[in-house]
Formats: structure tokens, sequence, C-alpha cells
């Protein structure tokens, strides 16, 4: 048995507080009343305590089993740790200041537990609960404390909404260390005499519950339930649609800069909505198309710069571990130079995302996605079931893909890769948008096989973008007087460092793509996607 | 976790005392807490309001047919929980004896505890044995009260020379301080002045003799739990914030 393992049994066998209800119209004077009827015990004096649950943006704290809470209590200020799967004893840490990032949190158990977890995303307050805690020490003949009952008169808090209310009354029941006997006397009690019920939802659930929250409701994932028979047409403004909510659940965030995903679903969300209006062909008039292709590429222009800054930045820690210990200190310039780039194209950012032109673009793109789709249509898709639509678009893509792959030779020029990158992204997205029609472990199994060429493209291109983008920056700090020499050779060693990298990510296509292109897979895509004529062929 | 020894070869100067209020003072900030009473005679333990009893005794717990862990009582007071003391602790020597590496037994059994507890304060028995010996190898630091007259000068002298004659020590911290101060004696109070001079490691914090830590035993819990205003609780929390700034 680990250590880990043995501590946990223990948490769990001697920790396990109970939480009960008591029914409504039942006060708190009542059930001290019908406690004091059968055990002598000793009151504490009510205390005060400010509990605010926090999560990221997209739930993954919540998704992960676990509810973190700040907590104010007798002057302290704590972060804990609950795990909703285990009821086992909260982790416990004291802060100081309002948590955010877990890289800003004190080291610790807490911090340690929260940052796999966490990633780059910032904490944000989902509701507050303000508690009045009565407890009750439950004595024995030496009047030594043997348990503790404690009475939460709770309510909930949600500023963002304006919402605010009572929640219902809770009994705790809180063993004591070595009194087990005491503890399991006084839980049948409850149940049996007072017939009190447990409460079977966390009070982070209930409060939310209260304000109107549901867990989980945003993610940046794509998870449609498509009609295989439903005209294509509607079908795509369905995924688009979704994609538009996205983008604009982002927004808000982005502007107030409240983490760098924010941005990054925002600009995924809208190169997703690209693609599906390119992709998916012969659906709507070719002038609307064309009309909305321009114009969210102007929102990836405008969103650009603020990105590439991000990814340097969460990245800066990496290249500087990565550079030999002497150099280290020579690339801090850079660090400087960055946070002044962001702060100005961060502002140019937010005033293009409050402009008129940003605004009428979503709103005229709303409209056109939510009008009902004409009875007839003269394009070729449009009244088609939209897995036909689907099948072929798919089809064509992956062959496309094939084509591409196939043909790109050790000394390719970079631009085949890119292309065949770009073609990458097309059929992954298609496959995203389409999963549910087909076998959702197939369909899985091929994204995935996907996202391992463009990883491998992707680092080819990106690497060789960063290091000329290095190299433009380095230039621009000569000439501003901002880098010295030693800072200026130091960047030298990255970009050499950046090109190495890529130079790798080039002699490992030639594997990764083998592996795409082998028999197996490709029988998986002419079984799924390929017409009846072409089912039989060879690939 | 840190290992806090409250040790005096000499007995009657306040070690169970000092245990349990800087232990209550540390639990009431947070950290959990343990006070482990190794003294047969149990004064913390009945301070506690628990039994003096340890099923199967100290051989048990040093032979492992019974988890340091599963013994542990929780007091009044959240975050600070004892490990009792059993009258059997008297014998503690023999058991240590028979057992592999007699002088780290302690440091093995305390070992599982490190993940529970941000503190852990032993309060030790008297005399100097192969219990003491355990209990300066299983600590980070001693806590150790001296009376300010001339026996206890010798004492705290023997007990420097005992550590300074086992170079696996060298690293265990050693922190007096003046503990039943009582400034119409005379004596007492030329010590006070005399004594830190010689001995530079010696806390600044004295704690002076007041009758209300007498009446411990009598309210059964720790001093600043019902007389947080009084001087000498004041006393022992200036010690605490002096501890910990010396850990």
């Amino acid at each position: 048995m680990t250590h880990a393992f043995r501590r946990m049994t223990r948490e769990m066998m001697n920790e396990i507080a109970h939480d009960y209800l008591i029914p409504d119209g039942t006060s708190s004077q009542d059930i001290k009343g019908r406690i004091q009827a059968r055990s002598r015990f000793s009151e504490e004096r009510p205390q005060e305590v400010t509990k605010r649950f926090l999560d990221s943006f997209d739930w993954s704290l919540y998704l992960e089993g676990v509810a973190v809470e700040e907590r104010r209590d007798r002057g302290r200020h704590l972060l804990l740790w609950h795990d909703l799967r285990t009821d086992a004893a909260p982790c416990v840490q004291d802060i100081r200041d309002a948590p955010g990032f877990a890289w800003d949190l004190p080291p610790g158990p807490l911090r340690e537990r929260v940052q796999p977890v966490l990633g780059v995303r910032r904490l944000l307050s989902l509701v507050e609960v303000r508690s009045r805690v009565q407890t009750l020490r439950l004595l024995n003949d030496d009047d030594k404390t043997v348990a503790r009952l404690s009475l939460e008169e709770s309510r909930f808090n949600d500023p963002s909404r304006e919402r605010e209310g009572p929640l219902a009354l809770r009994l705790r029941l809180t063993p004591v260390k070595g009194y087990e006997d005491a503890f399991h006397e006084t839980a049948q009690a409850l149940d049996r005499d007072l017939g009190l019920e447990y409460a079977r939802t966390p009070v982070f659930l209930e409060a939310l519950a209260a304000c109107g929250r549901r867990p989980g409701d945003y993610s940046s994932g794509l998870d449609y339930h498509l009609d295989p028979d439903k005209r294509a047409d509607a079908t795509t403004k369905e995924i688009l649609l979704g994609l538009l909510d996205t983008l604009e659940a982002n927004i808000e965030g982005t502007k107030a800069n409240l983490d760098s995903e924010f941005l990054h679903d925002l600009r995924v969300a809208t190169r997703r909505m690209r693609s599906g209006l390119t992709q998916i062909k012969g659906v709507f008039a070719p002038d609307i198309v064309e009309d909305y292709k321009e114009r969210f590429a102007w929102v990836q222009q405008i969103t650009g710069p603020v990105r590439d800054l991000d990814v340097y930045l969460l990245d800066f820690g990496g290249y500087q571990k990565g550079l030999p210990l002497p150099l280290q200190p020579h690339l801090e310039p850079l660090r400087g130079f960055l946070f002044a780039q962001y702060e100005q194209a961060q502002k140019a950012m937010v005033r293009e995302l409050g402009s008129a032109k940003f605004r009428h673009l979503l709103k005229a793109w709303r409209v056109f996605l939510e009008a009902p789709v004409p009875e007839r249509s003269a394009l070729p898709n449009a009244t088609r079931a939209v897995k036909i639509v689907a099948d072929e678009r798919i089809w064509r893509m992956y062959r496309r893909v094939r084509k591409e792959g196939r043909a790109i030779m050790p000394d390719s020029p970079a631009p085949e890769l890119h292309e065949l990158r770009k073609s990458c992204k097309k059929l992954r997205y298609l496959l995203e948008f389409f999963q549910s029609l087909y076998s959702k472990q197939d369909v899985r199994g091929l994204i995935k096989l996907l996202k391992v060429l463009l990883d491998n493209l992707g680092g080819f291109q990106d690497l060789a973008v960063q290091a000329d983008h290095l190299r433009d920056m380095a230039q621009r700090m000569r000439d501003e007087d901002r880098a010295d020499t030693d800072t200026l050779l130091t960047m030298g060693v990255l970009v050499g460092d950046l090109l190495n990298r890529q130079q790798r990510a080039r002699v490992e296509f030639a594997e990764i793509f083998e592996k795409f292109d082998r028999k197996p897979n490709r029988d998986l895509f002419r079984s799924l996607f390929a017409p009846e004529s072409e089912s039989r062929k060879d690939s | 976790m840190r290992i806090i020894g409250v040790y005096n070869i000499k007995g009657g100067v306040g070690k169970t005392a000092t245990a349990i209020n800087v232990a209550y003072l540390a639990a009431g900030e947070g950290n959990r807490t343990l006070v482990w009473d190794l003294d047969p005679q149990a004064a913390a333990t009945y301070y506690f309001r628990v039994k003096p009893k340890v099923k199967g005794g100290g051989k048990a717990l040093v032979r492992g047919k019974r988890e340091l862990d599963s013994v542990v009582k929780g007091t009044d007071f959240e975050n600070l929980d004892l490990l009792p003391a059993d009258f059997s602790f008297r014998n503690m020597d023999l058991v240590l004896e028979d057992a592999k590496k007699p002088t780290k037994q302690l440091t093995r059994l305390l070992k599982p505890l490190s993940e529970e507890y941000d503190y852990i304060f032993l309060d030790c028995p008297p005399s100097i044995s192969l219990v003491s010996e355990n209990i300066f190898r299983a600590a980070d630091a001693l806590l150790v009260p001296m009376i300010p007259t001339t026996l206890s000068e010798r004492t705290l002298h023997q007990l420097l020379d005992f550590l300074d004659g086992h170079a696996s020590l060298s690293e265990l911290r050693v922190m007096p301080f003046f503990s039943m101060v009582d400034r119409r004696k005379r004596l007492h109070t030329d010590l006070v002045q005399q004594l830190p001079e010689s001995y530079p490691s010696m806390l600044a914090t004295s704690i002076p003799y007041a009758s209300e830590i007498e009446r411990m035993g009598l309210h059964r819990m720790p001093l600043p739990a019902y007389a947080p205003s009084n001087r000498a609780a004041g006393a022992y929390r200036a010690l605490w914030e002096e501890v910990k700034a010396v850990l």
C-alpha cells in the first residue's frame, strides 16, 4: 500500500463529515432543542464564514470532479480543494491574495493539485456563499469533545447575474479523531430518531443551481448531435451557430484579458467557422460565402498579433531554460520588449473588438444563420441529406491529403508542407463537425491520427515563423537600442535552436505520414466515407 | 512537518504547560498540530481530558503492532490532536533497548505522520535516557524551559555537553528559555540578565511565574483558551512567534 493511498484511506475512514438537510419550516433553534434533549453539548460563538467557489471558464476543475473554494473564516484566508467524487477531507492551504493563476498560488500541496488541471487558465468566481455557523461540541462525562455539530445558515450571491437568496439550512456532523463510536451514535440518532435527510448535493452545486448556473455550460469542444437525413444547408447553419455562440462567449474574457485561452478559443471558433463555411460546399450562395469568409479573415487578422505574443510569453520560460545557463539572463530584455508590445497590441485589439464593424458582423451573421432555409434551392448540396454531403466532402479532402502527403519528398520546398497542413486542418474540422454521423470510436481514432500529423506539420511551420519573427524583433530591439550585444547573441542562439527543432520535425515527417497512410487507416477512411463505386478499389 | 521536543533533564520546570500552550497557538493559526505525551505522568493527556491509555502500551507502538495514527485522539480544539500517554511509558527504555537501532525508533514511528501534521510537539519525560536520545534524533528543535537557578544552568550545560559528544545530533537546534520567572526573586532577575551572555541561543522571551498557569489543571485546557488576555498567555504567544522566527 503506498503512503498516499494509506493516507487517503485514513482520511476516508476518519474524517468524513456527514451533511444533513434540515426540512423547511424547522429553525436552528428547533434542531438545537431536539439535540439538547438527547446529548450534552457546549455552544461555540457563531462564526461568519464566506466561501467563494472558483473554476476556470471551461469548468476544468468541475470536469475533474473537484470544487475549489476560497474561504474567509475567523481572520484566515484559505484555499480548499474538495474532491467531489470521494468526499475525502479537503486539502487546505493558507493564501494571501485572491487566487487567479495556478503559478501565482503559494507553493504547496494545493498548488500541486490545481496546476495540472487548471493549466494556463485563470480561476474565476462562480458563486459566493455566506454562512452563519453555530458549532455545538458534544461532550462525554469528562466534558471532552467527542463530536461536533455545526448548523449552517447560508445565502448565495452571484453579483455577475445579480442573483441572491437563501440556501437550505444544513447540519454538519464532524467526527473527532479517536471517538468514532460517539460519531456513529450521533449519526444514528440524527438519521433514525430525528429523521434528518442526508444532503446528497454539496453546497457548491446547490448554490450554483440556485443562481441558475449549469456546471459545464461552456466547452470549446464540438459536440453536435446531427440528424443524418436533415438538409445539409440547415445542418451547416446549426454547426455554424454553435461556433458563433462559442466565439461570442469568449469576447468579454478576451477584452478583459482574463487569460490567454479566451482569445485562443475565440480564434479557433472563427477558424472553424471559416472552414465550415468554405468546406461544406454548395449549401450557401457563393456571394454569402465569399463575403463572410473575408469578414472573418479580418477577425483573424485583428486578433493574430496578441495571440502570437501570448504564445511567446507562455513559452518564454521554456525558451529560457533551454539555453545554456550563462546565457539565460540575457534573454530578459526580450521579455520586457514582448510585454511592451503586448500592451499595445492588446489595446488595439480591444478597440477593434469593441468597434461597430465587429458588432455588425456578428449581428448580421447571426441573422443569416438563424433565418430559416429556403424551401427550394438551386444550390447543388443545399437540400441533400447532410450525411451524403459529409461523406463526399470528407472523402474528397482525405484524398487530397493523401495525394499531397505522398508527393512530399525529403527535398520538397516548405510551401508544399504548408499546403498539406492546410488540407489536414480542413479534414480535421470536417471530421469534427460531422463526427456524430459516424461511429464515435472510428472518427475519434482518425481525428487522433490527424492530430499527430498536424502537430508535426504545425511544429515545422510555427518554428520557422517564430525564428523569422525573433529575427525581426532582434532587428527592432537593436534599432530602438533595447538590446545589447549579449542579448542579440542570445537571441541568435534561440533562433538556432528553433531552426534545429524545425529540422528535426522535417525529418520526422516521413515516418509520421507513413503511419497515417498505412493500410488499416486507408481502409477505415474508405469504409466510412467512400461512395459505393469506390468502396472496392484498393487505395 | 516540524518536530519540536519540549525537554529538560529536570522535572517541574513547565515542560507540559509549554508544550500544550504553544501547540494550541500553532493549531489556532490553522497548522495541523499533534502533541505526543511521552511522559508516563500523563499531565498533557489530563489537560486535554483524554484517558491516559494506549492499547498494548508503548510496546505495541514500538513493535509496530499498532500504528501511531490509530491511537491519536482529537482534542477540544480544531487542528489539535493528542497522542495520549500510557503508564507503560515508564518502561519505554527497556522496550527501546530490545528494538533494532534503539536510538532511531521514535524517528521511524513519526515518519508516517509527516504528511498529516505541520507541527508535532513532544512532551518529554525528565531525565536523560534512551527515550531522550530518541527524541533528540527525531526532533528538528528542542525547546528547553528552565527556571533561572544555578542548578538549571548546570543541567543545561549537561545537555549541551551530551549533544556536543554526538556528531549525529549537531543539526539539532536547541532553544533554551526562562520559565516560571519570579521577578520578586533577586536570583531570578540576575540570572535572566546574565545567562544569555553565556548561551547566545537563549530565546528572548521569558514565561513569568503565574498562578493562572497553575490553574490549567482546574480548567483542563490550554491557558490562552480560557485566559487569552492573561500576561502569561501573552508570553506564550511571544514565545511561539520567536520559535517560528528561529525555525
